[in-house]
């Protein structure tokens, strides 16, 4: 990659969502032009609306669409964006497409093609982290090459252990096995599914971490070999290996382990040739050891509580990187302050096994006040389409410390409201109250357990429902046609009657 | 005017009386102390309450599953119970008896169709898998008995609330 400076003009986000319009802001603060793309489900989406330019891609599914990269790279060249961002998820680790980018003579704003390579599979990132001295998990750094081997390498490092798609993701391919027992089908099952998911069925073994903690480090590098590390964000409230609440900076990190921990994280980054935002995962177990899982050649989603604690923007920097400047700081020049959280707001019923819940906005009261951030791709009359991923927007608070980021995060939680399709918003104010969380008792497990406990995310429903009881009350007499009785059944008549009623309840709509 | 309405499952009586200001009511829950109440629509379903001089601010949701309040955080689904009407008492005398649909509690894609017309199946077992926002459900029987109608196809696109089977 060329070590001059090139001042990027216009950037072309090749994304959807919450992200489209992070990056679109960051453009718009820094006076670069955007280009939007979309999909047809995606006409009237936020992100088509505030771009400079949009231009329709393909049909609804991602494959026609945003997995299109001739087509992206065509809207580049016609429009004459220098650059594209890729967001997270689509292409945005897709090696081919950073390289294809590259011939075109237009700027990949992430690493090169190479290090994308290097770190991809999880066991080339397996050798990379060995390569680098970095602590990992026990286990093979190779693909399994029969079932003899993986009873050899399980024999070896001892039961518990899990099986790993090479090539996975999101918790697909993936099996934890507890005696030798259970290897044989397990070993068969997580090659057939890493096979289905990925198009490839290598697997690898390693040491299971009990009651792991999911922690991982931001690194920034840029084209002249610097690299910083810019703390932890601890990621360990999940569900089905989804992260649901990410925070910064996490409990159990003292200054020693996260100087270690970032030290090891930019070994990595160094060795494999990376540039841009990056982050190196790990898990930590209960004695505060911690083992490289993967790295993620990205933007990750929870970028903002590192950029909440850390004073940074990360999308600028991003496209200062890009453009072949230098990082502005040293490692010395970092300094934590204050504790951020995030919630995942999804379109999903949490009292409903999280059963996903596209369709219309039909209301939408957004929080807002002290430390509050919400990076939402979502308006009040837009109808969420059932063809992505169901995340509407990310809430986040930043206080001084852990206890008043909590405190805060309820509060917002209660001042948001989304009428029309169900949320997990709920599901938050369940894992913000509970006595675990506010502990940072956590690990991997920690959501799950406390799912299956007693209670759904609708267990203070009590709490004012003599108020919600009125306001049933009311809201029906404005609807019912003579105003009078409930013998008429009313429940499904229309909107429209409600001005008629409202005027003559004297309850105008202003 | 007396309104019976079915929340979080408990069948409560609201009696409600209009006082001389605009605005103003009296309101009793069950047969209780008679509250103040002072009310103002915001907008179409936005609901400014003040109980006794208590602030609440509420949202009216109607959606497939039926309407709602959001109130501080909270989101509770309601029904007017109106003892006259069919659908109060089904849904009072509803048990196992009769044919039973499966419907989609959301709308998506049929991935894949688990039974066939004529097949036993268990109650709660797969009948069809359908996929929304990259995630796949399965939607189950609401009873053990046989299926009497299918009516997607592998492909097919479904909307929230659509029947797609009947088990008997």
């Amino acid at each position: 990659m060329s070590k001059t400076q090139k001042r990027i003009s216009k950037i072309l986000i090749a994304n959807r969502g919450e992200i489209a319009l992070r990056i679109l802001r960051a453009c718009r603060e820094l006076s670069i032009g955007t280009v939007a793309v979309y999909s047809d489900a995606d006409r009237a989406a936020l992100h088509v609306l505030e771009a400079d330019e949009a231009y329709r891609l393909g049909p609804a599914p991602a494959t026609e669409s945003y997995l299109r990269g001739d087509l992206i790279l065509e809207v580049a060249r016609r429009t004459g964006a220098e650059a594209i961002h890729p967001g997270y998820g689509f292409l945005s680790e897709n090696a081919n497409f950073a390289e294809a980018c590259a011939s075109a003579g237009v700027t990949f704003i992430g690493p090169p093609a190479s290090a994308m390579r290097a770190l991809g599979s999880k066991t080339r990132a397996r050798q990379a982290a060995d390569a680098a001295g970095m602590p990992r998990t026990p286990g093979s750094v190779k693909g399994l090459a029969s079932l003899e081997e993986a009873y050899a390498v399980a024999e070896e490092i001892g039961y518990p252990v899990m099986l790993k798609a090479a090539a996975g993701g999101g918790g697909k391919g993936m099996r934890a096995v507890f005696s030798q027992a259970d290897l044989s089908a397990a070993f068969s099952a997580a090659a057939s599914e890493a096979e289905r998911a990925f198009g490839s069925g290598e697997v690898y073994l390693e040491k299971l971490i009990e009651r792991p903690r999911h922690i991982e480090i931001q690194v920034l590098a840029d084209e002249h070999g610097n690299c910083v590390s810019l703390g932890e964000r601890e990621c360990s409230v999940q569900r089905r290996h989804q992260k649901v609440i990410e925070e910064a900076p996490s409990a159990v990190v003292d200054e020693d382990l996260r100087k270690r921990m970032g030290e090891a994280a930019v070994r990595l980054a160094k060795s494999a040739g990376y540039t841009n935002a990056g982050t190196v995962e790990f898990l930590v177990d209960e004695n505060r050891n911690f083992y490289f899982l993967e790295m993620n050649t990205r933007l990750q989603v929870e970028h903002p509580v590192t950029e909440l604690v850390t004073g940074l923007d990360l999308v600028h920097l991003q496209i200062r990187i890009a453009q072949g400047e230098p990082l502005p700081f040293r490692q010395e020049d970092i300094h934590l302050r204050g504790h951020a959280i995030e919630c995942r707001v999804y379109a999903e019923d949490p009292d409903n096994g999280f059963f996903p819940s596209p369709g219309k906005i039909t209301r939408l009261l957004q929080p807002g006040g002290p430390g509050i951030r919400e990076d939402s791709g979502v308006y009040e009359g837009w109808v969420v389409p059932l063809e992505y991923d169901p995340m509407l927007s990310k809430l986040i608070a930043f206080a001084p410390t852990r206890d008043a980021a909590i405190a805060r995060l309820l509060r917002a939680l209660d001042e948001y409201v989304i009428g029309g399709i169900r949320s997990n918003l709920g599901l938050f104010r369940r894992i913000l109250s509970d006595a675990d969380f506010k502990a940072a008792r956590i690990d991997t497990g920690y959501l799950d357990r406390l799912l299956a406990g007693n209670g759904t995310t609708a267990e203070n429903a009590d709490y004012s429902a003599g108020a919600a009881l009125i306001a049933a009350a009311l809201f029906e007499s404005m609807r019912s046609p003579n105003g009078t009785t409930s013998d008429q059944n009313s429940t499904k008549s229309e909107m429209s009657n409600w001005k008629q009623t409202a005027r003559r309840e004297g309850l105008r709509a202003w | 005017m007396v309104i019976q309405l079915e929340i979080n499952g408990e069948l409560r009586q609201i009696e409600l009386t209009r006082a001389d200001a605009d605005g103003q009511y009296r309101a009793s829950i069950d047969s209780g102390t008679a509250l103040d109440i002072a009310a103002q629509m915001l907008r179409p379903g936005v609901l400014s309450l003040q109980i006794e001089g208590k602030s609440y601010r509420c949202v009216l949701e109607e959606s497939p599953e039926g309407t709602a309040i959001h109130l501080a955080g909270r989101r509770l689904l309601y029904r007017v119970d109106d003892p006259r009407s069919l659908k109060s008492r089904r849904k009072r005398h509803g048990g196992a008896e009769g044919p039973k649909p499966v419907t989609a509690p959301m709308p998506g894609r049929v991935v894949r169709v688990l039974a066939n017309v004529g097949d036993s199946v268990e109650a709660h077992q797969g009948i069809v898998v359908i996929e929304a926002m990259k995630m796949q459900n399965e939607l189950k029987s609401p009873k053990a008995g046989r299926v009497v109608q299918l009516r997607v196809e592998p492909g097919g696109t479904v909307a929230a609330g659509d029947v797609l089977a009947v088990v008997e």
